[in-house]
């Protein structure tokens, strides 16, 4: 037996509402795939963006802060610690590197931020894709989104905390603000897909010049020199990236830098809390979506139910002309299947482009590169819907076929 | 050709039971006995039974009591799927109101019962399709069912009551929905196609015109058999 027939001849006597019901469907599954989609895509970004960041020692603060200010660069005033740790942790055994990060400057939205060779080379993992890195005061080496040619002399202003611009854009109030220190781009890095790509990074002897505190080295030692070691009296610093050597000594070192004045945190335990609270969200969003699917799959089934009623004559005619009930049956199970699962399909397209539209939004403000890919979570709650739409088509499939042949000839 | 045989009702009562009330007898027949190949009105006011007549008649109705044979077929208690086959390749149902689907071509339509059988329908199907369609001057077939005109829609009807070759062509006033000239012309196909492959007609109508072309007529009154002519 063929069915399609009837599933197309009853698809298009119904058209209007077998498009209102796909896209009912689709947009209920569509919110459910979204977030499913968004949530992972978020914590994998944020996650990829902090392998860079093994060990973070800052002073003691908020937790999150550090590691929202230094991973993902959002612009808040971190109290300082001493200058003198980073010498010390960069003598500690267990330390392979550690470099500071020292912000406040700005340029054309784009922070500025004052590090070590180590840490630009991610600890010799990355070159430069153009130029190459800097090797004295006055040079810079940019991520791979910021707009400025290589070459390009720049002047950093003061950032004011908390205040984020439009990067690339020249943003008025930053004239007031600037630095006589003027930097000549000499590099660029390779793409990391985080809000590092945004930085312009100089040696941190600048930053601390730049603010009239000296470069951080002991007196009458190379002048001019950049990078380890550092004076002890160093100005002071907001954050240090360290790179342990082993995991023993990452937790030692942990351990060690929690007291004292510093506070050291491994930025994954700090994600790995709010990627709890995230996940609660998302799982209480994800209920209320399944929630949603249920009662619009409801709707969707006494819609076609008395679509169903509506086309008994219809059928009762089949059946007079020599359709079996099974064949009826399967027509009408086959076209109401087909409504949710088109309905399914669009809503996993739909969920998947929202997430894709606001990935680029968060990416836009953020920097983070957010890629949204709908996951096996969101392919079983799809292929759920469409089994419980199935299985609720069989009882449409009852109410079309109920009845004698002459009882809905006659109806 | 098809092979009709002889359609008997013998015995044959139906009766509907209401709610609280006495049984009402709708049908009361002792023997009516079609020989194969003849056609036959069915003749009657509204009410008298007509349409149960032929429902009984295509096995769409069970008689509460009584045998309904086709041959040495009993058409009365076919298992389900059974009376469906039954249908599908020995009768030809036509409609008052047609019942095409609207959605579908000419030809889709002509070609439906094949479809209750097979996932394609057979190449000589189609072929007897497009030969019906010509036959029936349905020349565009793949215009949808439902902008036709009446005539056309019921001369549809006809191709696809046909379509499996009927030798038991059953019509529920044909003509009814029709005006003059378009119910001459089915009046004509109808027995023309019924001629040309000897199937037994049976029509219930109230077009004396039609009436006027048959073999005999059976006029009901109550459920009953009243005078055949």
């Amino acid at each position: 037996m063929n069915p399609f027939p009837i599933l197309l001849a009853d698809l298009r006597s119904m058209r209007f509402s077998a498009v209102f019901m796909i896209i009912l469907i689709g947009i209920a599954v569509a919110i459910g795939v979204a977030v499913g989609a968004q949530e992972r895509a978020l914590r994998q970004a944020s996650s990829r963006a902090a392998a860079d960041f093994p060990l973070l020692v800052g002073a003691p603060s908020s937790q999150t802060q550090l590691v929202l200010t230094t991973v993902y660069l959002q612009p808040e005033a971190l109290p300082l610690m001493e200058g003198g740790i980073l010498n010390a942790l960069l003598r500690d055994p267990g330390v392979a590197d550690a470099a500071p990060l020292a912000y406040g400057d700005v340029v054309m939205g784009y922070p500025v931020i004052g590090t070590t060779t180590g840490f630009v080379t991610r600890w010799g993992r990355v070159a430069p894709t153009e130029g190459r890195i800097f090797e004295k005061e006055g040079e810079a080496v940019v991520g791979a989104d910021v707009a400025l040619p290589i070459g390009q002399s720049i002047r950093p202003s003061h950032a004011i905390a908390g205040h984020q611009s439009m990067p690339g854009v020249q943003d008025e109030e930053e004239d007031n603000r600037r630095h006589a220190t003027r930097i000549v781009i000499v590099g660029r890095l390779p793409a990391t897909n985080s809000p590092w790509d945004r930085a312009i990074l100089i040696p941190v002897e600048s930053v601390w010049e730049t603010h009239g505190l000296g470069d951080g080295h002991a007196a009458g030692v190379g002048d001019g020199r950049i990078g380890p070691p550092f004076a002890d009296t160093a100005p002071g610093l907001p954050a240090i990236v360290v790179k342990p050597r082993s995991v023993a000594a990452a937790y030692q070192l942990r351990a060690q830098y929690r007291r004292n004045g510093t506070m050291a945190l491994f930025p994954a335990e700090v994600l790995t809390s709010l990627y709890q609270t995230v996940g609660d969200i998302r799982d209480l969003l994800m209920v209320a979506a399944a929630a949603n699917n249920i009662l619009v799959l409801l709707a969707i089934m006494l819609l076609l139910v008395t679509l169903a009623m509506l086309r008994r004559k219809r059928y009762a005619v089949l059946r007079a002309l020599g359709a079996t009930r099974t064949y009826i049956y399967l027509a009408v199970w086959l076209t109401s299947s087909t409504l949710v699962a088109a309905g399914c399909i669009l809503g996993v397209a739909l969920g998947w482009g929202g997430a894709v539209w606001l990935s680029a939004l968060i990416t836009a403000r953020t920097g983070l590169t957010l890629q949204p890919t709908p996951g096996l979570e969101e392919a079983l709650m799809c292929l759920s819907m469409i089994v419980i739409g199935g299985l609720m088509s069989l009882v449409v499939a009852v109410f079309a076929t109920r009845g004698s042949v002459v009882q809905c000839l006659r109806s | 050709m098809s092979h009709a045989q002889t359609l008997s009702l013998i015995d044959v009562r139906l009766d509907r039971y209401d709610q609280g009330g006495a049984p009402v007898r709708l049908l009361d027949i002792d023997s009516l006995v079609i020989p194969a190949g003849l056609k036959i009105g069915i003749a009657g006011p509204s009410g008298a039974g007509k349409t149960t007549l032929l429902d009984i008649s295509s096995g769409l109705l069970t008689p509460t009591t009584g045998r309904v044979t086709w041959g040495d077929n009993q058409i009365s208690g076919l298992r389900a799927g059974a009376d469906a086959l039954w249908r599908r390749l020995t009768l030809g149902f036509i409609f008052q109101d047609f019942h095409l689907l609207p959605e579908l071509s000419v030809l889709d339509n002509i070609l439906l019962p094949a479809w209750f059988g097979s996932f394609r329908a057979p190449i000589e199907l189609q072929g007897r399709a497009r030969e019906l369609a010509s036959r029936l001057r349905l020349p565009d077939m793949d215009r949808p069912a439902g902008v036709l005109s009446r005539g056309e829609q019921q001369r549809v009807a006809i191709a696809r009551a046909l379509l499996h070759d009927a030798a038991l062509i059953i019509a529920d006033e044909p003509t009814a929905n029709l005006d003059a000239v378009n119910g001459a012309e089915i009046i004509n196909l109808l027995i023309t196609e019924a001629e040309r492959r000897k199937a037994t007609l049976l029509v219930a109508t109230h077009d004396a015109a039609l009436l006027a072309r048959l073999d005999q007529v059976i006029h009901l009154k109550d459920g009953r058999i009243g005078v055949v002519p």
